[in-house]
């Protein structure tokens, strides 16, 4: 009886090694353990047993069931922890704790970008007042009083000398009074103009530079508005200088790129012209170095001025200006 | 400016196709933003005779014509009353496409087939005419195309011309660009008139009192004229080029002012007292009637021009009611004349009165062809409205025109430019533009611009237009020598890090309009003499919500969450980075960079893993902590100290930082709320970036590691409510021997453990010296001492079991 015992426990735990599967745990352990199990068949045969023979074997039977148990247990839950499939008792698709991110403005970003590309060239970040006075405005970027120049503008009035600046120019005037050449600066900020449709909004941002050295030419100007293209829209856009007219500049160029919606073939964008304009430059006027007391024939230098929703709307996707600054905060959270 | 190009033809040679025109007008800086087709897609409408016309039996209106239609015969059904029998009309066939879209069918109408349809000329977007069907020239064929026939393919090119290309503001202009573009002469038109004995001298008389208001004035007369339509090509030309026709001789001024870029005038010669012409300047407050019957009043800055009696036209700008050609005018005087472009802007301004005469005058026509202009109207008018030419013309000029020297130098170019482009070359290219060059040197040369060009008075014009002709897209790229950019500014490295630090716990920036309403004052309850209605005002603002500019962020602020909570969304964390603007003694007021952020809704939202919980003050007071550590501001004190325009007076509190008030926080006061209809409670931060640029030390400097270890206390104690818990851990760090290392308050109590009118604050003491290791005996000691004081002080005692 007692070699018996013995012998099935050694055959059990045997095959409990090789068991993988739970199935099989559970199989063998009906086999040996179970109401009808080889064990308990043993036991049932304990009564023809010599009656002083009965307690060690019995405590025998108790010991080796016990034991068995135990290991039972241990390959159940050494096999559960392996078997993620049938047990999922930690759940890491469950969100992570965290604090919302919150986004700056797509006109914050597209400024920092333009001004980026012009800081790497070694220009340098400047602003000016958005109340400004009409010399800084207009008279001093040659647009006296009575010049039809100022009709390519209309104007937000503060007082007949005071306006809200209609563009970012006057910051070339004030840096030129204030500092003597070389200058190289550009400028971001708000400007202002009595317009609202889905292409325009009475506020609106630009962004100014402005470089005077000796020797600066328009084929420096075109270096370095390339540069700035290829680095804003990609390597490949193609570009163009158009030319153009501004009161403080000479020669004026507008800069047109290749539509990048389209790629030139012509679509709504860009009125079906293939080119999209978006920015404006020049030498500056002999006239405009005058009035900050520059020597015209010693130093040139040129200037140029974009408009950034206009970059931002292009670089976006977007055709309805207006929705910049209504702030919904689902417009927000998607830059 | 619309330009014909089949008109353009009659002036130079085009060889290439309308867009290549375009591209190179837009190319050499005249802009082409529009290019239309004309009469390019109706090849089905075809020359027809009227071979009959019959009425028809079921509809008095209407009458059927039988058509010869060259292979064929049609019968169409038609309710102009213009046709005869005999006439040539348009036919559109069944098939053809209308430019306004309509498709002509073959079709019954009132039970009489109709085999396609007779054409207005308006119908065909040839002019604005709808008074009947537009009769053909008799030596036309039937089954003709008809924009064969007549010639009609046309492009029309819309260029947007700059302020300063007045010369291009004609068919002329543009074609003597176009000329010098593609190196075609252009031709002048040869004008001759057959003149009559009369002599104008004789009929009619011209006084200038104001030779600087007007320079030049041009007089000429054709008696015996018949008023009466134009014909169809003139109309047409008008019309394509945006010009309403009215009659044969106002036609006439407006085509030679579209053909040659000078604006006439015609006057009716019998309502012109004495047959005289002054021109003087107008009397203050003169009332004057305009040809669109509008009484005009002027001022002594105007220029009127006068018959023996009274002003009969503002100068340059529009004619009289009172000598307007009618269809019973005989005689007519026509004007050409030069006014001042000064003069004429502000007049125009003034009377917000623009035409199409001012916008010529104010930009500067070309006084040397006043008088040409002036023939070739008075050659039309002879030629279409009949009438005899009166001999001579009265020109008054009393200081011709001469013509500018302006020097330009090859090497000053090149340098501007960045090329080297020859002398010779440069001569060229000029000289391509009309201009008189003479090389005075080697590398310098004197150059004459035309009469036309008044844009062009110095060299840097001359530098532009070499540019221009030698092609933006011919100089070479450069790029100008790199320095590094010079100072660090402080302003942007604090908005960096304020901005980044915002971002980074939840905030998203908002930019919201500068101007608001002045009611914003109002709602956000400012007292009488705040600075928040130190208000610049907009003298012409696009609405009275847009008319002053902003004193506060915090309208912007609530507008948004306004806004958002409309379209359900209630949680929200932003702020704005921006200026507001107050009004003081200066001409300029003073622009203020401020920072504002609010929050509301839930504070921390309901997730798997927390309750959601109601956004509070200690929420905000934790953003303005977070971001002035950002900047290295770590001991902003945050007083109750006087109430703040906008916040609640209790929870609101005014941060102070090295003396200096630099900014504040508080919950928005429930009046404010409800003025710009927020529902939930919400949260706002003002900080002032002035006042704290001038605070924040960008230099950071190393703080030894401690090397002994410290000893924490906590004591819990049972204070009035009323006690702030800034003054108690003042208490700790004054009594505490400078051994105090940090007070951390880690529970406050107000419940039903204690008396109503009292808090229980835990606080954790961390001593610590900085040469030795401290002893138990030596802190109780001073912990002691510290208890002790605060109960004196406060009135506060320990929390027992604590």
């Amino acid at each position: 009886m007692k070699e018996k015992l013995l012998e099935l426990k050694t055959k059990a735990l045997k095959e409990l090694e090789s068991v993988t599967e739970r199935s099989d745990i559970e199989r063998l352990r009906r086999r040996y353990l179970g109401r009808k199990g080889l064990l308990t068949l043993l036991l049932k045969r304990l009564p023809e047993l010599p009656k002083e023979e009965r307690p060690p074997i019995g405590r025998l039977v108790n010991q080796v069931k016990e034991e068995l148990t135990g290991r039972f247990q241990a390959v159940t839950d050494s096999l559960t922890t392996n078997d993620v499939k049938e047990v999922s008792a930690f759940d890491v698709t469950l969100p992570g704790r965290r604090t919302p991110l919150g986004h700056l403005h797509p006109i914050t970003q597209i400024t920092e970008e333009i001004c980026n590309v012009f800081l790497k060239l070694g220009f340098r970040v400047v602003q000016g007042p958005e109340v400004e006075l009409d010399y800084y405005n207009f008279e001093a970027l040659n647009m006296p009083k009575n010049h039809p120049a100022r009709d390519m503008q209309d104007t937000f009035y503060i007082s007949d000398n005071v306006v809200l600046r209609t563009h970012t120019s006057p910051i070339q005037i004030r840096i030129m009074e204030s500092k003597s050449p070389p200058v190289g600066i550009v400028a971001p900020g708000k400007v202002y103009r009595p317009d609202s449709d889905i292409s325009h909004t009475p506020m609106f941002h630009q962004v100014e530079g402005l470089l005077v050295d000796k020797g600066v030419s328009f084929g420096d100007l075109k270096g370095t508005l390339t540069t700035f293209v290829h680095q804003m829209f990609g390597p490949d856009v193609d570009l163009r200088f158009r030319p153009s007219f501004f009161p403080f500049t000479e020669p004026s160029a507008e800069v047109d790129i290749r539509c990048v919606v389209c790629q030139g073939k012509g679509c709504r964008v860009c009125s079906y012209s293939g080119w999209l304009e978006i920015l404006g430059s020049g030498m500056v006027d002999p006239e405009v170095f005058k009035v900050v007391g520059y020597d015209p024939e010693s130093i040139s230098g040129f200037a140029f001025g974009m408009g950034v929703e206009r970059i931002a709307m292009l670089k976006f996707g977007l055709d309805d200006i207006r929705i910049f600054f209504e702030n919904d905060i689902r417009f927000l959270r998607q830059f | 400016m619309r330009i014909s190009l089949n008109w353009l033809k009659e002036f130079v040679d085009i060889d290439q196709t309308p867009a290549e025109v375009a591209e190179l007008l837009t190319m050499a800086g005249l802009e082409v933003e529009g290019l239309e087709r004309r009469a390019q897609d109706f090849s089905d409408v075809i020359v027809a005779r009227i071979l009959d016309i019959k009425p028809h039996p079921r509809a008095d209106r209407l009458s059927i014509c039988q058509l010869d239609a060259g292979r064929e015969e049609a019968s169409v059904v038609c309710g102009a009353p213009n046709i005869s029998k005999g006439d040539l009309v348009p036919l559109a066939l069944p098939g053809t496409a209308l430019p306004n879209g309509m498709v002509i069918k073959e079709s019954r109408i009132r039970g009489e087939i109709s085999y396609g349809m007779l054409l207005a000329e308006d119908e065909m977007g040839l002019t604005d005419d709808h008074t009947g069907i537009m009769t053909l020239p008799d030596d036309l064929r039937p089954g003709q195309s008809l924009s064969e026939a007549m010639d009609l393919e046309d492009s029309i090119l819309e260029v947007s011309l700059s302020p300063n290309r007045i010369d291009c503001a004609s068919i002329v202009g543009i074609a003597r660009e176009i000329g010098a573009l593609t190196k075609k002469k252009v031709s002048m038109l040869e004008i001759h008139t057959e003149e009559s004995e009369n002599l104008i001298e004789d009929l009619a008389d011209v006084t200038i009192l104001d030779s600087q208001g007007c320079p030049r004035y041009t007089a000429g007369l054709v008696e015996n004229v018949k008023i009466g339509p134009s014909p169809f090509w003139m109309r047409y030309r008008l019309h394509v080029s945006g010009v309403r026709s009215i009659n044969n001789v106002v036609d006439i001024t407006n085509y030679v002012l579209m053909e040659l870029g000078q604006p006439l005038h015609a006057f009716d010669y019998h309502r012109l007292a004495q047959g005289r012409i002054v021109v003087k300047r107008a009397e203050n407050n003169q009332i004057f009637t305009t040809l669109d019957e509008q009484p005009r009043y002027l001022d002594d800055q105007m220029l009127v021009i006068c018959d023996g009696r009274e002003p009969v036209a503002l100068a340059g700008i529009m004619g009289g009611l009172n000598s307007e050609i009618t269809e019973n005018t005989t005689t007519v005087l026509i004007e050409s004349a030069y006014f001042d472009p000064t003069m004429i802007r502000r007049s125009s301004k003034e009377l917000s009165l623009t035409t199409e005469a001012s916008y010529r005058f104010e930009r500067g026509i070309d006084i040397e062809g006043v008088d040409r202009a002036l023939k070739r109207s008075l050659m039309l008018i002879s030629e279409l409205a009949g009438g005899d030419i009166a001999k001579g013309i009265i020109d008054c000029y009393p200081r011709p025109w001469s013509p500018p020297k302006i020097t330009l130098r090859t090497d000053k170019a090149n340098k501007i430019l960045g090329t080297s482009i020859s002398t010779e070359q440069m001569a060229d290219h000029l000289s391509s533009l009309n201009m008189a060059v003479r090389i005075v040197k080697q590398d310098q040369m004197e150059v004459s611009p035309p009469s036309f060009r008044v844009d062009i008075t110095r060299e840097a014009d001359l530098i532009e237009e070499v540019a221009r002709l030698f092609g933006y897209n011919n100089i070479p790229v450069t790029l100008p020598a790199i320095r590094p950019a010079e100072e660090h500014i402080p302003e942007f490295a604090l908005r960096d890090r304020i901005k980044s630090m915002l971002v980074g716990i939840g905030f998203s920036e908002i930019i919201t309009y500068s101007f608001i309403s002045p009611k914003s004052a109002d709602l956000i309850g400012a007292g009488q003499r705040s600075d928040l209605r130190s208000f610049v005002k907009l003298l012409n603002p696009l609405s009275q919500d847009q008319s002053v500019m902003r004193t506060s962020l915090i309208h912007g602020l609530l507008s948004t969450v306004r806004l958002n909570s409309l379209r359900g969304q209630n949680d929200i964390r932003v702020f704005e980075w921006g200026k507001v603007y107050i009004k003081g003694d200066g001409e300029l007021p003073q622009e203020k960079q401020v920072l504002a952020a609010l929050i509301t809704g839930l504070g921390s939202g309901q997730e798997w893993y927390q309750e959601p919980r109601e956004t509070d003050f200690f929420d905000i007071k934790g953003v303005a902590e977070n971001t002035l550590e950002a900047l290295g501001i770590e001991k902003a004190e945050y007083k109750r100290n006087s109430p703040k325009e906008g916040l609640d007076p209790d929870e609101y509190a005014r941060i102070f930082y090295a003396g200096a008030e630099i900014g504040a926080i508080g919950k928005v006061s429930k009046d404010v709320l409800e003025g710009y209809g927020v529902e939930k409670k919400a949260y706002i931060l003002e900080l002032y970036i002035e006042t704290l640029l001038s605070l924040v030390v960008w230099a950071k400097r190393f703080t030894p590691l401690a090397k002994f270890p410290s000893i924490r206390r906590d004591i819990s104690i049972i204070v009035s409510q009323s006690v702030e818990s800034a003054m108690i851990v003042g208490i700790v760090k004054k009594m505490g021997n400078g051994l105090v290392e940090s007070v951390d308050i880690f529970d406050v109590y107000e419940g039903k453990q204690i008396a109503p009118q009292e808090k229980a604050l835990a606080l954790r003491v961390s001593y610590r010296s900085k040469e030795r290791t401290l002893t138990d005996d030596e802190v109780n000691k001073i912990h002691e001492g510290i208890i002790e004081e605060i109960g004196r002080l406060t009135g506060g005692r320990l929390r027992e079991g604590h």
